[in-house]
């Protein structure tokens, strides 16, 4: 039986037995094929010409970057529409949000899920502070996967898949992933419920711009630049480092 | 921009126009909005807005607390292509975002 995530003086680590970690693992890996599935698509969809130097078609793409071309339409597959979601309610903002960036969203997902799983492969699974996070986010993709095909959508559905999850152990597709599902949620909860622990408490941005933000729909129009600037520098710095 | 003076811009004068345009949309105020899922722990929703904007706990989990019991959160705004980075990283960690007009 695995053990919880903890602190340890180097960063984190959790006992899990060889089958938790291959199955988790092979999880990685599937959901790694699946965002690799999407490149072939989206290449062919901006490929009309059959068979073209890659050099010229990234240069191509680089270009199409720039000037205002055919927004990419969002992927059929709903795991695939969950990880890479719309970045707008409107469907034609989103498809040129999604021409723009969804290969480097595809990507630092891919990225996630590969660290992820060569951490799988030794026993017990540590990692130091600058890992957890991607650990984390790989974990995270692997819930969004399995819930989107037990069809978890509300807090009712979410009420059903624990009930399959701990109920007699029928073994039919639904309620295996249900019990991955609901492993993955515990292992992904104490890891983040210990890391938070290293959190300061009073935060790093500029607290009096965000106490701003607060009040809802007062963005300051009349100086968007500078009021910027303090959370944004705080927020960029926070990410990269990781 | 009155499109009877455009007729009788130069070239360069109508690009130097378009690129003004653009520059006074970028500059407008964009906002990024979380929304509620059944998915993402708040555990987790919370430590990506301590950790990605710098929050405080107090403020992070007010507003994760606003996601999932009002459905959506404005978590950050500026310029479009703030927004954008802003949206794109919420997305790297799972959340729903998406970029609108501050209104």
């Amino acid at each position: 039986m695995a053990t919880a995530f903890r602190a340890t003086t180097t960063g984190y680590r959790a006992d899990l037995e060889q089958h938790e970690r291959r199955l988790l693992g092979s999880l990685c890996a599937d959901v790694i094929e699946l965002l690799e599935s999407r490149e072939d698509l989206a290449q062919e969809d901006s490929t009309p010409s059959g068979a073209e130097d890659p050099a010229f078609a990234h240069f191509r793409a680089e270009l199409a970057g720039l000037g205002g071309e055919e927004p990419l339409a969002p992927p059929e597959d709903e795991v695939l529409r969950r990880l890479l979601p719309d970045a707008s309610s409107d469907p034609e903002q989103a498809g040129q949000f999604r021409r723009l960036s969804e290969n480097s969203l595809r990507s630092a997902k891919m990225a996630d899920l590969r660290t992820a799983r060569m951490l799988l492969e030794s026993t017990p699974v540590t990692m130091d502070e600058d890992v957890a996070p991607i650990f984390g986010r790989a974990l995270n993709d692997l819930r969004l996967t399995l819930a989107s095909r037990l069809r978890l959508h509300s807090a009712e559905d979410a009420e059903r898949v624990h009930s399959l999850a701990v109920g007699p152990s029928a073994k039919d597709t639904d309620s295996f992933m249900a019990e991955i599902y609901t492993f993955i949620t515990w292992l992904q909860e104490t890891l983040f419920s210990a890391m938070t622990e290293f959190l300061p408490e009073h935060g790093t941005a500029d607290d009096a711009a965000v106490a701003g933000d607060a009040g809802a729909g007062d963005p300051e129009p009349g100086d968007p630049e500078s009021g910027d600037s303090g959370p944004e520098a705080s927020g960029g710095a926070g990410t990269s480092s990781r | 921009m009155s499109s009877a003076e455009g007729s009788t811009l130069s070239r360069e004068e109508t690009d130097l126009d378009s690129e003004f345009s653009q520059l006074l949309s970028a500059a407008r105020p964009y906002q990024v909005v979380v929304w509620n899922d059944p998915v993402n722990l708040m555990t987790y929703v919370s430590w990506v807005f301590r950790s990605y904007f710098g929050h405080s706990k107090a403020r992070a989990e007010k507003l994760m607390m606003q996601v999932h019991q009002e459905g959506r959160a404005v978590v950050s705004h500026g310029p479009r292509e703030k927004a954008e980075r802003d949206v794109t990283a919420m997305h790297q960690y799972g959340l729903q975002a998406t970029l609108e007009e501050a209104e």
